[in-house]
């Protein structure tokens, strides 16, 4: 088991000039941290005009940033989101080449498509299509990162060849990801021989039906790249302190700032009628039982937040349903101040981290394919 | 904190209709024929269109929508609403800014039991091979004209039908005003998807002074069993919708 961070870097009103400067500055100290106490990745997301709840619509210049400032913590770029009229498929390609050589070859690859109509609506892209493209993309990225010239006609985009430049530091490419929110999500990640990295919050039981599947499925998969990556990641809240009622509260104070934000966001299932978004986002995820404004909310199985006993116990249960790795969120709107989340990182690394992990380089989670 | 709904409720309240009672026995109707077009709107107006209860989503957005009921306990009646997206804490509502009705009977029913702020005018949805026209006319005045354009069938599934929070005053509101929060069920026998259309958009016939519709999202037509259930919950309409709603049944 491996333990990461992520960052949706939500910048709650009222903005002035230092709000976003301040939030990027406290994950970059968190960043700094992790790194020293032995976490092994950080990820941060791909948004688009998502006001509040994600402020992050440049990950790669803030990785980058992670990568220079730390020395062995891995860079989750994800997920990535591989819609045409939102990144071009060789920008793509060039900019996660590039964070790889920049970090030493600490790149890890998340892919997925965006979920709210926020973003799809804004760029012009069809809710319809972005499986279809989101597929076309993650086949081309490794043949853009490893042949020496690279041309493609596709439905998605077309192009001559091309020497496309640089090439990623590790060979022969980094470690890929798909994101898995929507049911079957999972099955397509497995199929093309891609990690998962889960980002719903909890529901231990059906997340364990889910990754047997995904585990039986990968090992008959045609993958994408030159590289199979039969990783699960998941995602989970972190809040750890002494006195575990303190931590719990904190926590669900946590939990619910995150929720609450991420349901004000259309979601493309919302707005857009499609079979290609069978699920409304993290939301019903959060509060599957909730059809009253007035109803609290509730707290999923598995949440890592209270004492370090009591994470102990959740991570265990992650890892008895088969999960590889938590990528944890460690704040929303800055609810937690600063140093109480830094005390929170310390805690885990020192009370639950030893517990579970052993290795002291972080590594990336691949086996070549056909080995 | 998301952004929360700035509507001065007490003007409004004066046209907002009374409930007799939330003891509202349902209303299941089969065959029911909806039109629904949904457009972003201009960011200017989404806070001031919302009561405090009710936060705008993030794109702000506006539904249109026009229905015909075939068969009900008042007799078949027509429906067009114009909503503003919402959410009501964390669930995604609609709040009804007006209503018109061609049956003066279903405006005062729908009025009375379920708060709905409803007027009678010919209100009419038509299915031609190419489009879907809903329109609502006043004295031979258009107040809305809205089109589905293109139809094309789907699966009925994918259609995500939000709640509806109506206005209205009630015995116990202390002056304030309540939210009924109306949550039918969707059974739908056929459906399609186009592009949505609006050409006449009367504003201040739908308290809508404002509401500038800035982008087209999308257009359907559903012919379903639907209706209008009892009332579960009551929220006040000036408080925050986390801690000001109120469990019925």
């Amino acid at each position: 088991m491996k333990f990461g961070i992520f960052y949706e870097i939500s910048v709650p009103r009222p903005w002035d000039r230092e709000s976003e400067r301040t939030v990027y500055e406290r994950a970059l100290e968190q960043v700094r941290l992790a790194d020293e106490l032995g976490f092994d990745q950080v990820w941060a997301v791909e948004h688009h005009f998502l006001e509040e709840y994600s402020h992050c619509s440049s990950p790669e210049i803030f990785l980058t940033a992670c990568a220079v400032q730390t020395k062995r913590i891995r860079v989750g770029h994800g997920i990535v989101v591989c819609v045409p009229q939102i990144n071009h498929p060789v920008r793509i390609a060039e900019r996660a080449a590039t964070l790889d050589i920049i970090s030493g070859g600490r790149l890890e690859m998340g892919t997925g498509r965006s979920a709210t109509w926020t973003e799809l609506g804004a760029f012009c892209a069809n809710p319809d299509d972005t499986k279809k493209t989101w597929d076309e993309i993650v086949r081309c990225l490794p043949k853009m990162w490893t042949q020496e010239r690279f041309s493609h006609e596709g439905a998605a985009f077309r192009m001559p060849p091309r020497a496309i430049l640089p090439k990623p530091y590790q060979k022969p490419h980094p470690p890929m990801w798909v994101a898995i929110t929507s049911p079957g999500t999972e099955i397509d990640g497995a199929d093309r021989g891609l990690g998962w990295l889960g980002l719903t919050f909890g529901g231990l039981e059906e997340q364990e039906k889910r990754i047997a599947e995904y585990r039986r499925r990968i090992k008959v998969c045609e993958p994408v790249g030159d590289v199979v990556n039969e990783q699960v990641n998941t995602v989970n809240f972190l809040y750890c302190h002494e006195d575990d009622a303190t931590g719990v509260a904190t926590g669900r104070r946590l939990q619910g700032t995150f929720g609450y934000m991420a349901a004000q966001l259309l979601s493309a299932r919302e707005a857009y009628p499609t079979p290609s978004y069978p699920a409304l986002g993290l939301l019903p995820q959060l509060r599957p039982d909730a059809d009253s404004p007035g109803d609290s909310v509730r707290v999923p199985d598995g949440l890592c937040i209270g004492s370090p006993e009591r994470i102990i116990e959740a991570i265990k249960k992650w890892e008895s349903v088969g999960a590889d790795r938590v990528n944890f969120l460690l704040n929303a709107m800055e609810v937690v101040p600063q140093k109480e989340v830094l005390a929170s990182l310390r805690l885990f690394a020192k009370e639950v981290m030893p517990q579970f992990t052993k290795s002291e380089k972080a590594e990336p989670a691949t086996a070549l394919a056909g080995t | 904190m998301p952004l929360l709904g700035t509507l001065d409720i007490v003007p409004r309240l004066a046209d907002a209709p009374k409930l007799d009672n939330y003891d509202t026995e349902a209303w299941e109707i089969a065959g029911v024929e909806l039109l629904s077009l949904t457009f972003e709107i201009d960011d200017a107006q989404m806070t001031s269109a919302l009561p405090p209860a009710l936060h705008p989503t993030i794109p702000p957005v506006a539904y249109f929508s026009v229905a015909a009921y075939p068969e009900s306990p008042i007799g078949p009646f027509t429906l067009a609403q114009v909503r503003i997206g919402c959410r009501a804490s964390a669930l995604p509502r609609g709040f009804l800014l007006h209503a018109y009705s061609d049956s003066p009977a279903a405006c005062d029913a729908l009025g009375r039991r379920w708060g709905y702020e409803c007027r009678p005018a010919d209100v009419r949805v038509r299915r031609y091979h190419d489009r879907v026209v809903g329109t609502v006319t006043v004295d031979g005045r258009e107040l809305m004209r809205a089109s589905l354009v293109d139809p094309q069938p789907i699966s009925g599934g994918s259609i995500f039908h939000v709640s509806t929070m109506n206005l209205a005053r009630a015995d116990d509101d202390n002056g304030r005003g309540v939210l009924v929060q109306v949550d039918p069920a969707y059974t739908f026998h056929r459906a399609e998807r186009g592009t949505p259309e609006l050409t006449m958009f009367e504003r201040a016939a739908w308290n809508a002074q404002g509401i500038e519709p800035v982008w087209p999202v999308t257009a359907t037509f559903v012919r379903c069993d639907t209706g209008f259930p009892r009332i579960r919950y009551v929220l006040d309409a000036q408080q925050l919708a986390r801690t000001g709603t109120r469990k019925l049944r």
